[in-house]
């Protein structure tokens, strides 16, 4: 060691040596090195990412200009390599942009911004260019037409790594077909190894952007996602941070910048969803955190032998004896007139009263006066004129318990206490640890009582351990919580200035305070103009569209925050139809409406789709835990300004917390419509079979008790019907003179209540009809159409008179049919 | 058995396939209630002096598909049994389980003779006629009757005469399935002894015990059969026998006595026919076990649990037989008829029954 430390004495020069190597590293080198962290780690991985950054960038830009995307995919083998193009017909860019967009890093509009988009740090489409001419050694040939401009601007280049700028090796203006648009063409080495997670992204892409249109030739095949809607997503807007998203270093930087004078003014100005009173309850919940509230003691009761104006008598001196009662009753009044009352409190009591004796009887109450009175009548309240206790309380002397002089105090919070804490605490033990607080109470130097909710828990704690060490008796933790809240809550919050913001600039802790109290302050949740949802309608669309199932549900979550950030988690689900009954579901990760196809299992979304309990749901899940099994497909789109990705090249999205609650919250919405066609499905199921087993052995029963009695065969429909909890429709027609009436009845034998529609349709015209229905006349035939509402085990009867020659045939609906038996 | 009888039945159950057609015609859900037959709705009826069925009734109804399937079977049963009776033919249960493979219909076929035994017991409760009178007989009775008792059955190959201790061989009369076809012409006897099992009847005639006491020596065989029940009343209620029981002593032996004396939870309908709640019984009684040192086996877990059950079932609950099993529970032990054969082979003819019998005025 020693002769180590004597070498680098011998050598003075081995630090500067050293500092001569450091240099600074351009990004563009940075990520040429690490490729892998921005996606392009692999030639299959490489084709799929740079499809993906075009792609969003594409859809990114037509929504921003609203207009409806229309994007063309074509990948080309060229040579040993791929060529890449993607056209789009968005705004297109101009010719100062254009170069910077594609061929420098971290350049980009999104990441200042709060707001909803696909891209956000302008790293994704340069990152493939550069890894473009890293691997063929050729640059991007980008093509772009602004609208209205005649012709379209054509460049050819590279990221020069060293400064992280565009390398421009063409430029030119060259003609276009369409009107605008940007198209990029990058020839790259890669593989078509991928093609399975190149479709799911392009499939995926379609599901969550109903509204654009895509379409991807490869050298073998060619697929085309038509729109299912022409409604663009709503535009969305940039907002201010939320005040429960924020961290204790940006608020300190935030003070800093901003040109508010008041903090109430700063978190109105700095925040979104903050007005006056917001702010209002921010400042007061600062207030607790940064000066404390003041204990509000009980004012004298009768029995007790204080006398406040005897008191404010004996402090208050050459007043003349008139004002001083004055003086003195209306202060005692006030107090005795509250519950509870707080030093400022009394303070204030006591400013009141001297203003309105002044006015009254013209003697000048001073500031001296006004000090003594509340101090004199503070010292009453609480107590410290009687012996001094407190010392004895501390050390709870063994041998004669502090009974005989308890304080006001010691009573005060034997009452508190003995309300928060459960009734199986002996009485005694209760005593000596309102003893015991009293005592913390009578030691602090500020004699007004006030403190933080910190301090309080910290003299409860210690009364509690004092308690349990000499009591033997337990105090846990729920009883010195119950008990430390229920002081707290009768604790007042102080009406001191709050600091000004130049005042808590550069001050930690008091900035700390205030980013606890906004916190804890119950603010509206951050508006959601900055977010643009896929909503239910069309997530059900886009499932409809991409997937043939029977059964499609969709949940869009109200937005939540999430580091300052505004979040809306949305789910979907499909089950059923043509989906493989084999095997896993699938599982549908979308940010920002970009489908995330690689590090499923990374992904806060893939947790929580295994985490949550299928079989609850009427799927099958082996072992009660992971992906359910069985023809179903969920998706679980993450709208957020700020998607927390696990790493740059946004493959997956982060555990964090809020948002994985807002996951399982959206999947469980879309789930239970699920469970609900499940379990419907399935009781179908059983009637259907049921019904199946019974329509073969009643009949054969009717038949052989018809053999056996040597009768003919019994009428065993309405049976039927009514083993079935079925609606029965019967139709009844009676001889009637020249005609016959017929009545249709209805039997509902179900357990809910039944609404049909019913049209009878007649070969004659009908007379006399019952009430609530009504014939529509069509080519000879008549249309009787009644929709009567059955209530469980009633019936309710249609009737009407026809010629003796007419036919009929009953069609009803608004039954499921497992549910209908109808007898013509 | 007379064509009016078999007409009688057969209308009955007629009449049941009937309550079927009008439930149909009505638009109810066919159905058809029977009491339960378990041990929780057995009463007693004190003007019959016998256990009954109470109130609680289960409903087989075409609600469910298993109750379908019930009815179906039912039906099919009446079918079969009304034809049996049409023509004067007679089946044992078992025939009938495997007769139902015959059926056209799958559904209607019985999946265990438990199912087509209880579906006879149903018809027998529901329609008030007996088995017998259904022509249905069990397997096997085999029971036997040795004794100084003259009687004539009808045969179906014609009446018989027999004497009961004369004309038989050491095996004794064979009782027919259905007792009501036997009259009673002639009896020497004082008492009946009904014995358990085979090894100890055998030891009764050998030492000529029927003859010495003029005993009827019934064997029960095991849990005894209808009729041997069914022509013990007769026998006691004709002929004014008093009626003895001799079993094992265990607490399955004790049912044996119960389902004689008391009538049995299975056939509860019919035990106004088939009880003799005069019957006492002999033995073997815990007590005896101790005043006679007979060698014992130790309790078993199945044989605590039967003990235990019997003292909450109805039929036990008299202050005689509590003493007797709480006492047998605190032995912990039963014993054997014949392990009275510890006291050597005439003990049981020569000492412990004329001693029980005695006591019990019987003798």
């Amino acid at each position: 060691m020693t002769s180590f430390q004597s070498t680098l004495g011998d050598e003075p020069g081995i630090a500067e040596e050293l500092a001569e190597s450091q240099q600074s590293i351009s990004i563009a080198e940075f990520f040429e090195k690490n490729k892998h962290m921005l996606g392009f780690d692999s030639g299959a991985r490489g084709l799929v990412t740079a499809v993906k950054e075009a792609v969003d960038n594409a859809l990114d830009a037509a929504e921003e200009s609203g207009i409806l995307p229309d994007i063309y995919v074509e990948i080309q083998e060229a040579g040993d390599y791929y060529r890449l193009i993607v056209e789009d017909n968005g705004p297109g860019l101009t010719k100062e942009t254009l170069p910077k967009v594609f061929g420098k890093l971290l350049y980009g509009s999104r990441f200042h911004a709060r707001e909803q988009s696909r891209g956000q740090q302008g790293i994704g489409i340069s990152a493939a260019v550069l890894y473009s001419q890293l691997t063929s050694g050729k640059p991007a040939k980008i093509t772009s037409r602004t609208q209205g401009s005649e012709e379209a601007e054509y460049f050819e280049l590279i990221v020069d790594t060293d400064s992280n700028e565009p390398e421009i090796s063409v430029e030119e203006t060259t003609t276009w077909d369409r009107p605008h648009g940007t198209r990029i063409e990058l020839e790259m080495e890669a593989n078509m190894r991928a093609r399975q997670q190149l479709h799911d992204y392009i499939k995926h892409t379609a599901v969550v952007n109903p509204h654009a249109r895509l379409e991807l030739r490869e050298p073998q095949e060619h697929f085309k996602f038509e729109r299912a809607t022409d409604q663009l997503p709503e535009e969305t807007e940039e907002i201010r941070p939320h005040p429960h998203g924020v961290e204790l270093g940006t608020v300190m930087k935030m003070l800093t910048a901003t040109d508010s004078q008041t903090v109430s003014g700063f978190v109105q100005e700095e925040f979104t969803r903050v007005g006056k009173k917001t702010a209002d309850s921010i400042i007061d919940a600062f207030r607790d955190r940064h000066y404390g509230r003041e204990m509000r003691w009980r004012p004298p009761a009768s029995h007790e032998s204080i006398d406040l104006h005897a008191a404010v008598e004996d402090a208050t001196a050459n007043k003349g004896p008139d004002a001083t009662t004055a003086f003195a009753d209306a202060i005692a009044e006030a107090v005795a007139d509250s519950d509870r009352i707080a030093h400022f409190e009394l303070r204030e009591a006591v400013e009141s009263a001297a203003e309105a004796v002044e006015d009254d009887h013209g003697t000048t109450f001073g500031d001296t006066v006004r000090e003594n009175a509340v101090e004199a009548v503070w010292l009453e309240l609480i107590d410290v004129t009687e012996a001094d206790d407190d010392a004895a309380a501390e050390t709870a002397d063994e041998d004669e318990p502090a009974t005989d002089a308890d304080s006001r105090l010691v009573a005060d919070l034997y009452d508190l206490a003995d309300d928060a804490t459960s009734t199986r605490k002996d009485d005694e033990v209760i005593h000596a640890f309102a003893d015991r607080l009293a005592g913390k109470f009578e030691d602090p130097e500020d004699v007004r009582h006030r403190f933080t909710h910190e301090t309080l828990r910290e003299y409860v704690d210690r009364a509690a351990d004092l308690t349990e060490e000499y009591d033997d008796v337990s105090f846990g933790e729920t009883a010195r919580e119950n008990v430390t809240e229920a002081i707290w809550d009768i604790m007042a919050t102080v009406p001191d200035d709050p600091p000004l913001v130049r005042e808590l600039d550069g001050d930690r802790d008091a900035t700390s305070n205030l980013v606890d109290a906004m916190r804890a302050t119950d603010i509206m949740a951050p508006p959601t103009r900055c977010l643009a949802p896929i909503s239910e309608e069309l997530i059900t669309a886009g499932l409809e569209k991409e997937f043939d199932a029977d059964f499609y549900a969709s949940a869009t979550r109200d937005a939540g925050v999430s580091g300052g950030d505004p979040f809306i988690v949305e789910a979907g689900i499909a089950y059923g139809g043509d989906l493989p009954a084999e095997g896993t579901g699938e599982v549908m990760r979308f940010a920002n409406r970009v489908p995330l196809v690689y590090q499923r299992g990374a992904c806060a979304t893939t947790d929580v789709v295994k985490s949550i309990g299928w079989r609850n749901y009427g799927l099958d899940q082996p072992g009660g835990s992971g992906l359910p099994n069985g023809p179903v497909v969920i998706m679980v789109h993450v709208a957020s300004t700020n998607v927390p990705f696990t790493s740059e090249s946004k493959d997956a999205v982060a555990n964090v917390p809020e948002i994985e609650d807002e996951i399982e919250l959206a999947i469980r919405e879309a789930a239970r419509d699920l469970k609900s066609y499940l379990n419907k499905r399935r009781s179908m199921q059983q009637r259907r079979k049921k019904q199946n087993v019974l329509g073969k052995i009643l009949p054969e029963m009717a038949e052989k008790v018809a053999e056996v009695t040597g009768r003919d065969e019994p009428d065993i429909d309405d049976a039927i019907a009514r083993i079935m909890n079925n609606v029965l429709v019967e139709r009844d027609v009676e001889e009637n003179g020249d005609g016959q009436a017929v009545s249709v009845v209805v039997e509902n034998n179900s357990g809910t209540n039944e609404s049909l529609e019913i049209t009878d349709i007649v070969s004659a015209e009908p007379t006399n009809l019952s009430d609530g229905a009504n014939v529509v006349e069509m080519d000879g035939e008549w249309f009787v159409k009644w929709e009567p509402e059955v209530s469980s085990d009633d019936e309710a009867a249609l009737e009407y008179e026809v010629p003796d020659d007419a036919t009929f045939d009953l069609d009803v609906k608004g039954v499921e049919s497992e549910k209908l038996t109808v007898k013509q | 058995m007379s064509a009016d009888e078999n007409q009688q039945a057969r209308e009955q159950l007629i009449d049941l396939a009937a309550q079927f057609y009008d439930q149909f015609e009505l638009g109810e859900i066919p159905h058809m209630s029977v009491p339960t037959r378990t041990k929780n709705n057995i009463e007693y009826d004190e003007e019959m002096d016998v256990w009954v069925y109470g109130d609680r009734e289960s409903t087989r109804s075409a609600n469910s598909v298993r109750g379908a399937r019930k009815l179906l079977k039912a039906i099919y049963t009446i079918e079969f049994l009304s034809e049996q009776l049409e023509e004067d033919r007679s089946s044992t249960l078992r025939e009938l389980y495997y007769l139902s493979e015959s059926w056209d219909n799958d559904e209607a076929q019985f999946n265990d003779q438990d199912e087509s035994n209880s579906m006879v017991e149903d018809l027998e409760i529901v329609s008030g006629v007996t088995r017998e009178d259904f022509h249905m007989r069990p397997e096997e009775s085999g029971a036997t009757i040795m004794g100084p008792l003259y009687l004539r059955e009808q045969t179906r190959r014609g009446e018989r005469k027999i004497h009961c201790q004369e004309d038989v061989g050491e095996g004794g009369y064979q009782i027919p399935n259905n007792p009501d076809t036997i009259d009673f012409l002639d009896c020497d006897a004082d008492f009946i002894l009904a014995v358990e099992t085979g090894g100890m009847r055998d030891r009764l005639v050998e030492n000529g015990f029927d003859e010495e006491y003029n005993a009827l020596i019934v064997h029960l065989k095991g849990q005894p059969a209808r009729a041997t029940r069914r022509i013990t009343k007769r026998l006691h209620d004709e002929l004014d026998l008093p009626v003895t029981v001799f079993t094992d002593g265990d607490p399955w032996s004790y049912r044996i006595y119960g389902s004689v004396a008391y009538g049995s939870i299975k056939s509860a309908h019919l035990s106004e026919y088939l009880a003799t709640p005069e019957a006492d019984f002999i033995g073997i009684q815990p007590a005896d076990i101790v005043e006679y040192e007979l060698p014992t086996d130790p309790l078993a877990d199945s044989d605590i649990n039967a003990l235990e059950s019997e003292l909450e079932d109805p039929r036990f609950q008299t202050d005689y037989w509590e003493e007797q099993i709480e006492l047998q529970l605190d032995l912990g032990k039963k014993s054997e008829q014949q392990s009275l054969a510890s006291h050597g082979l005439d003990f049981v003819t020569d000492t412990y029954l004329p001693e029980r019998l005695s006591e019990m005025g019987v003798l």
